[in-house]
């Protein structure tokens, strides 16, 4: 049991760092619909810096840089270009695919075992790791989820206390006031991509640096897309967003824990995979239109 | 406070008078937007301590120019001074750098933030000592005598306060040119009267106020210098102690105001009353009352004017009476028969039509053809449909006919909607509703925003179908228009009517009183 | 009518960008663009079965790029083709395997047709049901419908489809009366690709000659403006997304019926995603859909047969790379086209000068 929850806590990292990484774009007014590209391209990224210099760490940056890249590019076409989110996201998320199956063939060849990187270690933090039952699940995981424990508090902190944050959500409620008020709304919104790129490159090194130390094109599997779904259910703010990855994460090592228990014959696998999905239609039915940014996925055009 | 006064309106270079340098002085500022000539050639100035009025009817221009001196949008071509300096405004951060704010006439405030957020938004840096803030704001509210609820949510307060907070927010940055776009549109008379005392004071400080207006007598009452602009251009600058309204007019509007013939006012009590309203009221989910237990009766062959500040329920008895919107309680009867649950189809399909205030939102649908916007509130019509398919030919040579027939400036009918002028637009908007209202046509100030011409055909087209039997119920905001058009004005204030009047039996000024709330027995308080 | 030109030229303009951009990436794995290309093209040219493998891998993006370029016209963003594809395949698969031998050819086609439309569009409309009803977020729940329709797939075919022999999660093979019949002599071309160039037809008709497809544009252009006009943008709401589930739901048919024969865990799992990317391209037009199509299916052939190039080792994932590149070129001359007529618009009026 304590295994599970250790794993839950685990495979929710990276969902946690994504939803963030839309908890400050949607903020804005943006939504990252290239999140799956994002992430998966984070996750090539991160194997493929590890595996050219063995350094985890320049591992980890060459996925935040990728992550970056990738949103810059979306980032020039939705707001400086102004065209539709959705539309272009959908393009981006197919290039990522394309660009990290290509090079990997251009850097690797056709290897005969797959390539195997060591993964980022797990890190007992002293005293607290040896709570029982806490201690193993929460306190003896690697260094991105402990950067995701601490991304929490402090995006509560920039959204809400500081001018940045102040900043944030007028752009996303009104973006005519902020530009009004002397602020470029459209830098504001690029700057925040570029960031959200970052976070959603790291989120998506976890699986290939973190977890299976080895990159496969499906590692990602529409994981990106829920971290997007997660920011929705958590109602745009960060608390929110931990609960909705809770939901996510317990689903998904419920359901591995039901397989290795029973196999399939009790119980239904698949609806247990399904059911955060379908929680996610279910709240997005009951709870739409909450506190939605008002002008979520509109471009800030004025006319010239 | 020697403000010199240009007489010429496009000398190439601006006479420098030694005692007083312009704080602003705009030179031959172009722009061009996308379809349209905004500014061309727009020279002015603006001089400390002083109030100057940016004159001019709808779309003459006048936002646009103001708009570029606060850097909301950049100039094709021209120079802008400040101080003196030639200056390149780029964002709206350089205006304020300089001293200059805007208040926009839709207000630039984000509803679910405070008003002290709002306030300090993007003057601000780092952690925000939120008590600290608001705290500050209110000592500031408090050296301008206004009451300003620092901590609640801005889409909660009134209008007025709104525009408190808004001129808090210019304070806050110490602007010393302060622009204001339109700023009575939505204020009461008592609320203006309190804006007018602050622009006073604010100016006797040293400060200048720019004041855009299409109203002669505000003008005559607060500026010191007017500019009257008309189709992009400045026309003339002239000092208020040296002209009149009708003066400004006539340079506003470039031509003098003809008003067209009027019968008699007719008695229409005999007539078949074709609109009845009985106590009909909204209450909106939280707040009070928008339509008041509101009743009258249209007549064949009568145009009922609605007068009222726009906001006082008059969208939402339009909104009530098309069907898009339910009211809360109250009766609307159609030719006798109650008409309160029907959709909006079936009213339609009743006779009625309808031109709404919001032309871009409601009326037509831009990307689509003039064929299109023709058959937008007939698609279920068989008269266009034949064995499932539209009778394209049938449309076009229809919407052919309507485009000679109002003297529509287009193409053909497979115009896109966007291409034509606003004007042009609103005469296709009226083509289609004339020949759907068979009965009862509604209109929601018809003419807001457009030039003379197109106002003097949409008069012209509202009293034909007057002489058609049709009945006519017109909202407006604009006395004038009213006054040469109805039979009988009511007024709208706060959701309800303060009376029914023939028209001739009040005047403009007892009108305006009464769009201001002051009923004839307040008026004694008051 | 200089308008309506400039949109194609503007659009093939950028396809060809694109295909230079992509086809020069080919020099990171040294190789000289330019004879590679020629080599597959000479290859895919001079044998009709590569060929009309083209057609046969458009067939079901057609479908899918008409289910996304419809609600599209009513301003929603359907990303659950994918999900709509499946129902119709599973639909599709257990008639087949049912009926199979059972009932005629025709009818059984005809059976099958009608029923994975219509459990496309049950799903298609439950979509749009949240969207009219509840206010809810379309793309978002389309988007999932996805996840659980593949999860409902594969516990299908877990348990009561799968195969007889319970060893893969696959079902059987239906029998050869439940194919699809090839059209093309040599080749796998089946009925399905007419039936896809009929349908992007008649969603065409629908769309721009009839009253329904009247509405169903008036509310996507401005709902507001429609409603006033008396139409009902909920019902309109329900109406597309039932229609554009319902032709993702054909895709399941033709790639059941037509290619694939049987059913297995994923299955075509981005034709959802390239529906969208060519509906785009196509500027949400049916008849542009056709080419689109044609072209990310020559793609597809163009990537495959570089990859079996001998020697060379070009991954056949490169298809995705030139798809992606010409998608993003595509997007970005939107912008350019539109930055373009606004800056002569803008000449035009300074030469002029005061109206």
């Amino acid at each position: 049991m304590v295994n599970l929850l250790t794993r839950a806590i685990m495979m929710s990292t990276p969902l946690l760092l994504g939803a963030l990484a839309e908890v400050y774009t949607e903020r804005t007014g943006m939504m990252i619909c290239a999140i799956e590209g994002i992430f998966l391209i984070g996750a090539w990224g991160g194997f493929v810096g590890t595996y050219l210099t063995g350094s985890l760490i320049i591992g980890l940056l060459a996925a935040i840089l990728c992550g970056m890249v990738m949103a810059a590019l979306y980032g020039i076409v939705t707001v400086y270009m102004k065209q539709q989110q959705v539309v272009t996201g959908t393009a981006l998320n197919i290039l990522a695919a394309g660009i990290c199956a290509f090079f990997q063939r251009v850097l690797f060849g056709v290897p005969t075992t797959p390539l195997q990187i060591a993964t980022l270690p797990k890190i007992a933090i002293p005293l607290l790791s040896k709570i029982p039952v806490l201690g193993p699940i929460f306190f003896q995981q690697n260094i991105l989820t402990y950067l995701a424990y601490v991304l929490i508090p402090v995006a509560i902190f920039v959204l809400y206390k500081t001018s940045l944050g102040l900043t944030l959500r007028s752009t996303g409620e009104n973006p005519e006031a902020v530009d009004v008020a002397g602020l470029n709304v459209n830098r504001i919104r690029f700057l925040t991509v570029l960031v959200a790129g970052a976070i959603g490159g790291l989120a998506g090194s976890f699986y290939t640096v973190g977890y299976l130390g080895m990159f496969t094109s499906g590692i990602i599997g529409g994981r990106g897309w829920i971290a997007f779904a997660i920011c929705f259910l958590g109602n745009w703010n960060p608390k929110g967003v931990v609960f909705g990855t809770l939901a996510f994460g317990l689903a998904d090592a419920v359901a591995i824990y039901i397989q290795a228990v029973s196999g399939h014959t009790i119980f239904p696998n698949e609806l247990i995979i399904a059911l955060p999905y379908i929680l996610t239609i279910v709240l997005t039915i009951a709870r739409s239109n909450l506190s939605v940014p008002a002008k979520l996925g509109v471009p800030y055009a004025k006319e010239n | 406070m020697a403000a010199p006064v240009e007489k010429n309106k496009n000398s190439a270079n601006t006479v420098e008078i030694a005692s007083s340098q312009p704080v602003v002085e705009l030179s031959h500022v172009s722009k061009y937007f996308a379809k349209v000539v905004a500014n061309k050639d727009v020279s002015l100035t603006v001089h400390a301590g002083e109030v100057v009025a940016l004159l001019g009817e709808n779309g003459a221009g006048k936002s646009t120019i103001m708009k570029i001196l606060y850097g909301l949008y950049g100039k094709d071509e021209g120079t802008i001074r400040i101080r003196g300096e030639e200056r390149q405004i780029k964002s709206p951060a350089d205006a304020m750098q300089l001293g200059i704010a805007m208040i926009q006439q839709h207000f630039s405030l984000v509803p679910t933030h405070t008003a002290t957020e709002n306030i300090i938004l993007g003057n601000v840096h780092g952690y925000i000592p939120i008590t600290e803030c608001n705290r500050r704001i209110r000592t500031l509210a408090e050296t301008y005598g206004f009451d300003i609820p620092v901590d609640r949510k801005v889409g909660e307060l009134a209008v007025g306060v709104q525009q408190k907070i808004e001129i808090l927010k210019a304070l806050y940055i110490n602007a010393s040119i302060l622009i204001m776009d339109e700023p009575t549109a939505v204020l009461t008379p008592q609320e203006s009267e309190v804006l007018m005392q602050f622009i006073h004071d604010f100016t006797k400080q040293g400060n200048s106020v720019v004041f855009i207006t299409h109203k002669l007598k505000e003008v005559m009452e607060v500026a010191d210098r007017i500019v009257v602009m008309r189709n992009g251009v400045v026309v003339d600058t002239v000092r208020r102690t040296e002209t009149n309204e009708q003066q400004l007019a006539r340079l506003m509007i470039g031509q003098e105001i003809v008003p067209s013939e009027r019968d008699e006012a007719l008695d229409f009590e005999q007539a078949v009353s074709v609109l009845e309203l009985d106590n009909v009221s909204l209450a909106l989910k939280g707040t009070s009352a928008c339509v008041d237990s509101v009743s009258f009766a249209v007549h064949e062959g009568e145009i009922f004017g609605i007068a009222g500040v726009s906001g006082n329920g008059q969208d939402e008895l339009c909104d009530i009476l098309c069907g898009s919107r339910q009211p809360t309680c109250g009766e609307i009867r159609f030719l006798g028969r109650d008409i309160t649950k029907d959709s909006i189809r079936s009213r339609i399909e009743a006779g009625i039509g309808y031109v709404p205030v919001d032309r871009y939102r409601d009326a037509m649908v831009m990307d689509m053809t003039l064929a299109e916007n023709m058959l937008l509130k007939s698609s279920f019509s068989p008269v266009w449909q034949s064995r499932g398919f539209i009778r394209q030919k049938a449309l076009n040579r229809y919407t052919a006919e309507k485009i000679v027939e109002h003297r529509v400036k287009a193409t053909g009918p497979n115009d896109t909607a966007r291409s034509l002028s606003g004007g042009n637009q609103q005469k296709v908007v009226l083509a289609r509703e004339v020949d759907l209202g068979k009965q009862l046509l509604i209109f929601n100030q018809p003419t807001r925003g457009l030039d003379m011409g197109a106002v003097d055909r949409i008069h012209k087209v509202i009293l034909e179908e007057k002489e058609r039997k049709k009945a006519v119920l017109l909202v407006s905001t604009e006395l004038t228009e009213l006054f040469e058009l109805c039979d009988r004005i009511a007024v709208m204030y706060r959701g309800r009517l303060m009376g029914v009047f023939h028209n001739g039996e009040k005047t403009t000024a007892e009108i305006g009183l009464l769009m201001a709330g002051v009923s004839d027995q307040q008026e004694v308080r008051a | 009518m200089k308008k309506r030109l400039g949109v194609p030229l503007y659009n093939i303009g950028a396809v060809l960008i694109g295909l230079v951009i992509s086809a020069s990436l080919l020099l990171f794995l040294k190789l000289n663009p330019v004879e590679v290309i020629s080599l597959a093209v000479k290859k895919i040219v001079s044998d009709g079965y590569t060929l009309g493998e083209i057609l046969v891998k458009a067939t079901p993006l057609i479908f899918t790029s008409l289910a996304f370029a419809f609600t599209y016209k009513a301003n929603l963003f359907n990303i659950g083709a994918q999900g709509q594809f499946y129902a119709g395949a599973i639909v599709a698969i257990a008639l087949s395997l049912a009926l199979g031998n059972r009932v005629p050819q025709a009818v059984l086609l005809g059976i099958v047709l009608v029923c994975s439309f219509a459990a496309g569009a049950l799903v298609g409309g439950l979509i749009g049901f949240a969207k009219s009803k509840f206010h809810a977020n379309e793309f978002l729940v389309s988007m999932m419908s996805t996840y659980v329709v593949s999860a409902l797939m594969d516990f299908l075919l877990r348990t009561s489809l799968q195969e007889n022999k319970a060893e893969y999660l696959q079902t059987d093979a239906i029998a050869k009366s439940a194919y699809l019949p090839t059209i093309l002599p040599g080749t796998r071309v089946h009925l399905g690709f007419l039936l896809a160039l009929v349908t992007a037809v008649l969603v065409w008709v629908l769309l721009y000659k009839t009253p329904l497809g009247f509405r169903i544009r008036a509310v996507g252009y401005n709902h507001s403006a429609a409603e006033l006009g008396g139409i009902r943008s909920g019902r309109i709401y329900v109406t597309a997304f039932l229609i554009a589930g319902g032709l993702a739901g054909m895709a399941g048919f033709t790639e059941v019926n037509g290619v694939q024969h049987m059913l297995l865990q994923n299955f075509n799992t981005s034709i959802g995603s390239f529906g969208i990317g060519i509906a785009i391209l196509a500027n949400g037009n049916p008849i542009g859909c056709i080419f689109a199509s044609i072209l990310f299916g020559f793609l597809n052939v163009m990537g495959t047969t570089m990859g079996r190039l001998p020697g060379l080792n070009i991954p056949a994932s490169i298809i995705d790379l030139i798809e992606g590149v010409v998608m993003i070129c595509v997007i970005m001359s939107y912008f350019v086209r539109k930055a373009a007529e606004t800056r002569s618009e803008k000449q035009r009026l300074k030469k002029a000068g005061v109206k």
